[in-house]
Protein backbone atom coordinates (compact mmCIF):
# COMPACT_ATOMS: atom_id res chain seq x y z
CA UNK A 1 0.00 0.00 0.00
CA UNK A 2 1.78 3.07 -0.95
CA UNK A 3 1.38 6.59 1.06
CA UNK A 4 -1.59 7.43 -1.04
CA UNK A 5 -3.45 4.37 -0.50
CA UNK A 6 -3.29 4.35 2.79
CA UNK A 7 -4.23 8.44 3.74
CA UNK A 8 -7.22 7.45 1.64
CA UNK A 9 -7.82 3.94 3.75
CA UNK A 10 -10.62 6.26 6.39
CA UNK A 11 -7.33 5.56 9.20
CA UNK A 12 -6.87 9.19 9.24
CA UNK A 13 -10.60 10.05 9.87
CA UNK A 14 -10.71 6.81 12.08
CA UNK A 15 -7.82 8.12 13.92
CA UNK A 16 -8.59 11.66 14.22
CA UNK A 17 -12.25 10.82 15.76
CA UNK A 18 -10.82 8.42 18.20
CA UNK A 19 -12.20 4.97 16.59
CA UNK A 20 -9.13 3.68 16.07
CA UNK A 21 -7.34 0.42 17.55
CA UNK A 22 -4.27 1.04 19.45
CA UNK A 23 -2.23 -1.02 16.92
CA UNK A 24 -3.61 1.75 13.94
CA UNK A 25 -2.89 4.49 16.01
CA UNK A 26 0.65 3.58 17.23
CA UNK A 27 1.33 2.78 13.45
CA UNK A 28 -0.41 6.26 12.11
CA UNK A 29 1.47 8.47 14.67
CA UNK A 30 4.23 6.41 13.65
CA UNK A 31 3.30 7.58 9.63
CA UNK A 32 3.07 11.07 10.68
CA UNK A 33 6.31 10.78 12.06
CA UNK A 34 7.71 9.83 8.78
CA UNK A 35 5.37 10.84 5.96
CA UNK A 36 4.39 14.75 6.14
CA UNK A 37 1.31 14.14 3.58
CA UNK A 38 0.17 11.74 6.29
CA UNK A 39 0.84 14.85 8.71
CA UNK A 40 -0.64 16.68 6.37
CA UNK A 41 -4.06 15.14 5.25
CA UNK A 42 -4.80 14.35 9.58
CA UNK A 43 -3.94 18.38 9.81
CA UNK A 44 -6.51 18.72 7.08
CA UNK A 45 -9.27 16.37 8.56
CA UNK A 46 -9.02 18.00 11.70
CA UNK A 47 -9.20 21.13 10.79
CA UNK A 48 -12.34 20.63 8.60
CA UNK A 49 -13.43 18.73 11.78
CA UNK A 50 -13.06 21.89 13.81
CA UNK A 51 -14.39 24.17 11.15
CA UNK A 52 -17.87 22.05 11.16
CA UNK A 53 -18.19 21.61 15.06
CA UNK A 54 -17.44 25.50 15.65
CA UNK A 55 -19.99 26.23 12.74
CA UNK A 56 -22.51 23.46 14.39
CA UNK A 57 -22.14 25.28 18.31
CA UNK A 58 -24.96 25.40 20.20
CA UNK A 59 -24.44 27.71 23.01
CA UNK A 60 -24.49 26.51 26.48
CA UNK A 61 -26.38 28.02 29.28
CA UNK A 62 -24.87 31.77 30.00
CA UNK A 63 -24.97 30.47 33.64
CA UNK A 64 -22.96 27.84 33.02
CA UNK A 65 -19.68 29.93 32.06
CA UNK A 66 -19.19 31.59 35.21
CA UNK A 67 -19.69 27.81 37.33
CA UNK A 68 -17.48 26.53 35.25
CA UNK A 69 -14.13 28.62 34.81
CA UNK A 70 -15.20 29.22 39.36
CA UNK A 71 -14.58 25.67 39.37
CA UNK A 72 -11.35 25.76 37.10
CA UNK A 73 -10.33 28.76 39.57
CA UNK A 74 -10.45 26.57 43.10
CA UNK A 75 -9.26 23.46 41.44
CA UNK A 76 -5.49 22.59 42.31
CA UNK A 77 -2.59 21.74 40.15
CA UNK A 78 -3.15 17.78 39.87
CA UNK A 79 -0.45 16.01 41.68
CA UNK A 80 1.61 13.46 39.23
CA UNK A 81 -1.14 10.61 40.76
CA UNK A 82 -3.31 11.05 37.67
CA UNK A 83 -2.28 7.73 35.66
CA UNK A 84 -2.04 8.53 31.91
CA UNK A 85 0.84 7.61 29.35
CA UNK A 86 2.17 11.28 29.11
CA UNK A 87 2.21 12.07 32.98
CA UNK A 88 4.13 8.89 33.17
CA UNK A 89 6.54 9.63 30.66
CA UNK A 90 7.24 13.08 32.03
CA UNK A 91 9.31 11.63 35.12
CA UNK A 92 10.94 9.07 31.92
CA UNK A 93 11.67 12.44 30.05
CA UNK A 94 13.16 14.12 32.94
CA UNK A 95 14.84 12.11 34.77
CA UNK A 96 18.47 11.84 32.40
CA UNK A 97 19.30 15.43 33.86
CA UNK A 98 18.70 14.31 37.43
CA UNK A 99 20.86 11.19 36.54
CA UNK A 100 23.48 13.31 35.12
CA UNK A 101 23.21 15.94 38.31
CA UNK A 102 23.59 11.96 40.03
CA UNK A 103 27.00 11.30 38.49
CA UNK A 104 27.88 14.97 38.68
CA UNK A 105 27.44 15.06 42.20
CA UNK A 106 28.99 11.65 43.41
CA UNK A 107 32.06 12.31 41.08
CA UNK A 108 31.88 16.12 43.02
CA UNK A 109 31.86 13.49 46.34
CA UNK A 110 34.88 11.64 44.91
CA UNK A 111 36.73 14.96 44.06
CA UNK A 112 36.18 15.99 47.81
CA UNK A 113 37.14 13.11 49.80
CA UNK A 114 40.09 12.43 47.64
CA UNK A 115 41.13 16.54 47.60
CA UNK A 116 40.27 16.23 51.59
CA UNK A 117 42.62 12.55 51.44
CA UNK A 118 45.51 15.10 49.69
CA UNK A 119 44.92 17.86 52.28
CA UNK A 120 45.80 15.21 54.78
CA UNK A 121 48.63 13.94 52.93
CA UNK A 122 49.97 17.14 52.21
CA UNK A 123 49.55 18.81 55.43
CA UNK A 124 51.41 15.95 56.94
CA UNK A 125 54.36 16.07 54.44
CA UNK A 126 54.52 19.78 55.28
CA UNK A 127 54.36 19.52 59.35
CA UNK A 128 57.14 16.92 58.65
CA UNK A 129 59.24 19.38 55.87
CA UNK A 130 58.37 22.65 58.38
CA UNK A 131 59.78 20.87 61.57
CA UNK A 132 62.95 19.62 59.61
CA UNK A 133 63.80 22.91 58.32
CA UNK A 134 63.37 24.23 61.78
CA UNK A 135 66.43 21.98 62.96
CA UNK A 136 68.09 23.11 60.17
CA UNK A 137 68.17 26.14 60.53
CA UNK A 138 68.95 25.62 64.56
CA UNK A 139 71.97 23.46 63.13
CA UNK A 140 73.11 26.40 60.67
CA UNK A 141 73.04 29.23 63.27
CA UNK A 142 74.67 26.87 65.49
CA UNK A 143 77.16 26.37 62.98
CA UNK A 144 77.43 30.21 61.71
CA UNK A 145 77.84 31.00 65.94
CA UNK A 146 80.54 28.61 65.95
CA UNK A 147 82.20 29.39 63.25
CA UNK A 148 82.32 33.54 64.10
CA UNK A 149 83.64 32.03 67.25
CA UNK A 150 86.47 30.28 66.08
CA UNK A 151 87.68 32.68 63.64
CA UNK A 152 87.14 35.06 66.62
CA UNK A 153 89.67 32.88 68.44
CA UNK A 154 91.73 32.47 65.40
CA UNK A 155 91.98 36.22 65.04
CA UNK A 156 93.07 36.29 68.19
CA UNK A 157 95.57 33.73 67.96
CA UNK A 158 96.94 35.12 64.81
CA UNK A 159 97.20 38.52 66.57
CA UNK A 160 99.09 36.99 69.51
CA UNK A 161 101.50 35.10 67.17
CA UNK A 162 102.11 38.53 65.27
CA UNK A 163 103.19 40.46 68.38
CA UNK A 164 105.30 37.40 69.74
CA UNK A 165 107.10 37.52 66.30
CA UNK A 166 107.14 41.23 66.25
CA UNK A 167 110.60 42.28 66.49
CA UNK A 168 110.03 45.57 67.90
CA UNK A 169 107.63 43.95 70.25
CA UNK A 170 109.69 44.35 74.12
CA UNK A 171 108.79 41.32 76.13
CA UNK A 172 108.22 41.72 80.23
CA UNK A 173 107.64 39.36 82.30
CA UNK A 174 105.77 39.70 85.39
CA UNK A 175 105.79 37.45 88.37
CA UNK A 176 104.29 36.54 91.30
CA UNK A 177 107.60 35.89 92.87
CA UNK A 178 109.14 39.74 92.12
CA UNK A 179 106.21 41.24 94.29
CA UNK A 180 107.82 43.07 96.89
CA UNK A 181 108.19 40.81 100.28
CA UNK A 182 106.83 37.90 98.91
CA UNK A 183 103.23 39.92 99.02
CA UNK A 184 101.72 37.91 95.72
CA UNK A 185 98.81 36.14 97.05
CA UNK A 186 99.72 33.62 94.88
CA UNK A 187 103.72 32.94 94.56
CA UNK A 188 103.14 31.04 91.07
CA UNK A 189 101.65 33.88 89.38
CA UNK A 190 102.72 35.01 85.68
CA UNK A 191 102.06 37.47 83.12
CA UNK A 192 103.63 39.04 80.15
CA UNK A 193 103.11 42.20 79.34
CA UNK A 194 104.58 42.58 75.18
CA UNK A 195 104.98 46.46 74.22
CA UNK A 196 105.06 47.98 71.36
CA UNK A 197 108.20 50.02 71.05
CA UNK A 198 107.39 52.21 68.05
CA UNK A 199 103.85 52.59 68.79
CA UNK A 200 103.79 52.32 72.86
CA UNK A 201 100.95 50.01 72.93
CA UNK A 202 100.79 47.75 75.84
CA UNK A 203 99.32 43.78 75.01
CA UNK A 204 99.03 41.72 77.99
CA UNK A 205 99.16 37.82 77.78
CA UNK A 206 98.29 35.82 80.99
CA UNK A 207 100.03 32.89 81.73
CA UNK A 208 99.04 31.95 85.11
CA UNK A 209 96.56 33.88 87.49
CA UNK A 210 94.35 32.55 89.87
CA UNK A 211 90.53 33.06 88.81
CA UNK A 212 89.02 36.30 90.65
CA UNK A 213 86.17 35.85 92.81
CA UNK A 214 82.96 37.73 91.50
CA UNK A 215 83.07 41.35 91.43
CA UNK A 216 86.82 41.76 91.24
CA UNK A 217 88.43 41.89 88.27
CA UNK A 218 92.66 42.26 87.66
CA UNK A 219 94.00 45.56 86.78
CA UNK A 220 97.07 46.35 84.86
CA UNK A 221 99.37 49.02 86.24
CA UNK A 222 102.15 50.88 84.93
CA UNK A 223 104.65 52.55 87.27
CA UNK A 224 105.93 55.57 86.11
CA UNK A 225 108.25 57.44 88.08
CA UNK A 226 107.01 55.63 91.16
CA UNK A 227 103.62 56.62 89.99
CA UNK A 228 100.64 54.14 89.33
CA UNK A 229 99.24 54.78 85.54
CA UNK A 230 96.19 52.90 85.35
CA UNK A 231 97.19 50.20 82.02
CA UNK A 232 93.76 48.49 81.79
CA UNK A 233 91.47 45.87 83.07
CA UNK A 234 91.98 42.43 82.53
CA UNK A 235 88.92 39.92 80.81
CA UNK A 236 89.85 36.58 82.27
CA UNK A 237 87.81 35.15 79.32
CA UNK A 238 89.92 35.70 76.47
CA UNK A 239 92.49 33.10 78.00
CA UNK A 240 96.22 32.88 77.66
CA UNK A 241 95.84 34.97 74.39
CA UNK A 242 97.10 38.66 73.98
CA UNK A 243 95.07 41.05 74.86
CA UNK A 244 95.32 45.03 73.55
CA UNK A 245 95.87 47.15 76.91
CA UNK A 246 96.12 50.79 77.21
CA UNK A 247 98.92 53.24 75.26
CA UNK A 248 101.42 53.48 77.88
CA UNK A 249 104.37 56.07 76.20
CA UNK A 250 106.77 55.94 79.25
CA UNK A 251 107.22 53.08 82.38
CA UNK A 252 109.72 51.64 84.24
CA UNK A 253 107.49 48.56 85.88
CA UNK A 254 104.33 47.04 85.10
CA UNK A 255 102.27 45.07 87.90
CA UNK A 256 98.89 43.49 88.42
CA UNK A 257 96.59 44.10 90.96
CA UNK A 258 92.86 42.43 91.88
CA UNK A 259 90.35 45.35 92.56
CA UNK A 260 86.94 45.54 92.34
CA UNK A 261 85.42 44.88 89.52
CA UNK A 262 85.69 48.19 86.73
CA UNK A 263 89.03 49.10 88.44
CA UNK A 264 89.80 51.36 90.84
CA UNK A 265 92.23 54.99 90.21
CA UNK A 266 94.61 53.88 92.26
CA UNK A 267 95.38 50.61 93.07
CA UNK A 268 93.91 49.08 96.33
CA UNK A 269 93.95 45.56 96.46
CA UNK A 270 96.99 43.09 96.71
CA UNK A 271 99.63 42.86 93.83
CA UNK A 272 99.85 39.91 91.95
CA UNK A 273 102.49 39.78 89.64
CA UNK A 274 105.29 42.75 88.91
CA UNK A 275 108.00 42.87 86.43
CA UNK A 276 110.72 45.41 85.65
CA UNK A 277 110.97 47.00 81.92
CA UNK B 1 -17.05 40.27 22.94
CA UNK B 2 -15.16 43.39 21.85
CA UNK B 3 -11.63 43.45 21.50
CA UNK B 4 -10.99 39.35 21.49
CA UNK B 5 -7.44 38.41 22.17
CA UNK B 6 -6.25 35.61 19.75
CA UNK B 7 -3.65 33.63 20.29
CA UNK B 8 -1.86 30.82 18.39
CA UNK B 9 -2.25 27.45 19.83
CA UNK B 10 1.26 26.95 21.08
CA UNK B 11 0.65 30.21 23.10
CA UNK B 12 -2.63 28.91 24.31
CA UNK B 13 -1.43 25.63 25.26
CA UNK B 14 1.33 27.47 26.99
CA UNK B 15 -0.84 29.45 29.05
CA UNK B 16 -3.42 26.51 29.47
CA UNK B 17 -0.83 24.55 31.00
CA UNK B 18 -0.04 27.58 33.69
CA UNK B 19 -3.02 27.41 34.54
CA UNK B 20 -4.13 30.79 33.33
CA UNK B 21 -7.38 31.75 34.18
CA UNK B 22 -7.49 34.06 31.29
CA UNK B 23 -6.58 31.56 28.93
CA UNK B 24 -9.59 29.11 30.17
CA UNK B 25 -11.68 31.78 29.95
CA UNK B 26 -10.58 32.28 26.19
CA UNK B 27 -10.71 28.51 25.87
CA UNK B 28 -14.40 28.30 26.91
CA UNK B 29 -15.56 31.76 24.68
CA UNK B 30 -14.49 30.16 22.07
CA UNK B 31 -14.69 26.30 22.26
CA UNK B 32 -17.43 25.78 24.68
CA UNK B 33 -20.17 25.84 22.41
CA UNK B 34 -18.40 23.41 20.08
CA UNK B 35 -17.73 21.22 22.70
CA UNK B 36 -21.39 21.53 24.07
CA UNK B 37 -22.72 20.31 20.09
CA UNK B 38 -20.72 17.44 20.72
CA UNK B 39 -21.84 16.80 24.12
CA UNK B 40 -25.24 17.11 22.86
CA UNK B 41 -24.91 14.79 19.94
CA UNK B 42 -24.44 11.96 22.49
CA UNK B 43 -26.11 12.41 25.90
CA UNK B 44 -28.86 14.55 24.23
CA UNK B 45 -30.40 15.38 27.61
CA UNK B 46 -29.53 19.40 28.39
CA UNK B 47 -29.33 18.70 31.95
CA UNK B 48 -26.58 16.42 31.36
CA UNK B 49 -24.81 17.90 29.20
CA UNK B 50 -24.55 20.78 31.43
CA UNK B 51 -22.78 18.49 33.78
CA UNK B 52 -20.86 16.97 31.01
CA UNK B 53 -19.33 20.16 29.82
CA UNK B 54 -18.39 20.92 33.18
CA UNK B 55 -16.50 17.70 33.61
CA UNK B 56 -14.69 18.33 30.24
CA UNK B 57 -13.28 21.73 31.39
CA UNK B 58 -12.16 19.98 34.56
CA UNK B 59 -10.68 17.60 32.76
CA UNK B 60 -8.60 20.03 30.41
CA UNK B 61 -7.96 21.83 33.11
CA UNK B 62 -6.44 18.73 34.99
CA UNK B 63 -4.93 16.80 32.11
CA UNK B 64 -3.56 19.44 30.09
CA UNK B 65 0.08 18.54 30.55
CA UNK B 66 -0.91 14.99 28.46
CA UNK B 67 -1.85 16.70 25.43
CA UNK B 68 1.14 16.33 22.48
CA UNK B 69 0.69 18.94 19.99
CA UNK B 70 2.56 16.71 17.41
CA UNK B 71 -0.53 14.20 17.95
CA UNK B 72 -2.76 16.27 16.62
CA UNK B 73 -4.69 19.90 17.35
CA UNK B 74 -5.87 20.98 20.81
CA UNK B 75 -9.67 20.87 19.44
CA UNK B 76 -9.39 17.46 18.59
CA UNK B 77 -7.87 16.85 21.90
CA UNK B 78 -10.72 18.34 23.86
CA UNK B 79 -13.36 16.99 21.46
CA UNK B 80 -12.20 13.32 22.08
CA UNK B 81 -11.90 14.44 25.95
CA UNK B 82 -15.75 15.64 25.15
CA UNK B 83 -16.99 12.36 23.61
CA UNK B 84 -15.31 9.94 25.95
CA UNK B 85 -17.10 11.80 28.53
CA UNK B 86 -20.08 12.06 27.29
CA UNK B 87 -20.16 8.12 26.59
CA UNK B 88 -19.22 7.15 29.97
CA UNK B 89 -21.96 9.94 31.54
CA UNK B 90 -24.08 7.86 29.05
CA UNK B 91 -23.11 4.68 30.33
CA UNK B 92 -23.28 5.35 34.25
CA UNK B 93 -26.46 6.82 34.14
CA UNK B 94 -27.72 3.66 32.74
CA UNK B 95 -29.43 6.16 30.34
CA UNK B 96 -30.17 4.80 27.76
CA UNK B 97 -30.01 1.08 29.63
CA UNK B 98 -32.02 -1.72 28.92
CA UNK B 99 -34.31 0.36 26.38
CA UNK B 100 -32.18 1.01 23.76
CA UNK B 101 -29.43 -1.66 23.60
CA UNK B 102 -32.58 -4.14 23.42
CA UNK B 103 -34.53 -2.00 20.79
CA UNK B 104 -31.23 -2.50 18.80
CA UNK B 105 -30.63 -6.13 19.68
CA UNK B 106 -33.70 -7.08 19.03
CA UNK B 107 -34.83 -5.12 15.35
CA UNK B 108 -31.71 -5.18 13.89
CA UNK B 109 -33.07 -6.07 10.64
CA UNK B 110 -35.58 -3.32 11.10
CA UNK B 111 -33.28 -0.25 12.74
CA UNK B 112 -34.52 2.92 11.45
CA UNK B 113 -32.14 5.74 12.14
CA UNK B 114 -34.89 7.65 14.07
CA UNK B 115 -34.47 4.85 16.50
CA UNK B 116 -31.21 5.47 17.36
CA UNK B 117 -30.88 9.50 16.93
CA UNK B 118 -31.92 11.12 19.92
CA UNK B 119 -34.90 13.37 18.60
CA UNK B 120 -33.80 16.93 18.36
CA UNK B 121 -30.38 16.72 17.78
CA UNK B 122 -30.14 14.85 14.50
CA UNK B 123 -29.84 17.85 12.82
CA UNK B 124 -26.63 19.37 14.48
CA UNK B 125 -22.89 18.71 14.01
CA UNK B 126 -21.62 15.76 12.10
CA UNK B 127 -25.10 14.02 12.75
CA UNK B 128 -26.36 16.42 9.71
CA UNK B 129 -23.64 15.92 8.43
CA UNK B 130 -23.94 12.07 8.48
CA UNK B 131 -27.78 12.30 7.36
CA UNK B 132 -26.46 12.66 4.15
CA UNK B 133 -24.65 9.05 4.57
CA UNK B 134 -26.44 5.24 3.45
CA UNK B 135 -27.97 4.24 6.81
CA UNK B 136 -26.54 1.22 7.31
CA UNK B 137 -23.17 3.47 7.66
CA UNK B 138 -24.68 5.75 9.68
CA UNK B 139 -25.90 3.15 12.11
CA UNK B 140 -22.36 1.45 12.34
CA UNK B 141 -21.01 5.50 12.98
CA UNK B 142 -23.58 6.04 15.38
CA UNK B 143 -22.81 2.76 17.20
CA UNK B 144 -19.33 3.29 17.23
CA UNK B 145 -18.36 7.29 17.60
CA UNK B 146 -21.65 8.21 19.84
CA UNK B 147 -21.97 5.35 21.63
CA UNK B 148 -18.57 3.83 21.87
CA UNK B 149 -19.21 0.66 20.91
CA UNK B 150 -15.67 -1.46 19.60
CA UNK B 151 -15.90 -2.65 16.39
CA UNK B 152 -16.34 -6.44 17.82
CA UNK B 153 -19.60 -5.20 19.99
CA UNK B 154 -21.20 -3.98 17.06
CA UNK B 155 -20.10 -7.12 15.19
CA UNK B 156 -22.47 -9.12 17.52
CA UNK B 157 -24.73 -6.57 18.13
CA UNK B 158 -25.30 -6.05 14.15
CA UNK B 159 -25.16 -10.11 13.39
CA UNK B 160 -22.29 -8.87 10.34
CA UNK B 161 -18.78 -9.93 10.29
CA UNK B 162 -16.21 -7.94 11.93
CA UNK B 163 -14.49 -7.27 8.93
CA UNK B 164 -17.60 -5.88 7.59
CA UNK B 165 -17.74 -3.56 9.99
CA UNK B 166 -14.48 -2.31 9.77
CA UNK B 167 -15.58 -2.41 6.05
CA UNK B 168 -18.37 -0.25 6.28
CA UNK B 169 -16.72 2.42 8.82
CA UNK B 170 -13.94 2.96 7.24
CA UNK B 171 -15.76 3.75 3.91
CA UNK B 172 -18.38 5.97 5.73
CA UNK B 173 -15.17 8.07 7.30
CA UNK B 174 -13.96 8.11 3.77
CA UNK B 175 -17.39 9.41 2.93
CA UNK B 176 -17.55 11.97 5.56
CA UNK B 177 -13.87 13.59 4.76
CA UNK B 178 -15.50 14.20 1.51
CA UNK B 179 -18.76 15.48 3.14
CA UNK B 180 -16.76 17.65 5.38
CA UNK B 181 -14.91 19.26 2.70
Amino acid sequence: MNIQEYISSGIVESYVLGLAEDSERTAFEQMCTLHAEVRAARDAFELSLEQQALSAAVAPPVTLRQNILQQLAAETVPESNSITPVVQMRPIRRSPVPMAMRYVAAAAVVLLVASAGLNIYYFNKYRDYSQRYDQLLAQQTELAKNNNAMQTRMGNYEQTIKGLTNPYMAKITMEGKDVPNNGSPDPRSLATVLWDTRSKDVYLMVNNLPMPETGKQYQLWAIVDNQPVDAGMLDMSYGHMMVKMKNIPRAQLFAITLEQRGGSSTPKGPMYVMGKV
Amino acid sequence: MGITLTYTEQELVSLLRNRDNKAFAYLYDNYASALYSIILQIVSDAELANDVLQEVFVNIWRRIEQYDMGKGRLFTWMMNIARNASIDTLRSKGYQNSRKNQSIEDNVDTLQVTDVLQPGVDTIGLRKVLEKLKAEQRILIELAYFKGYTHEEIAELEKIPLGTVKTRIRNALIQLRELLK
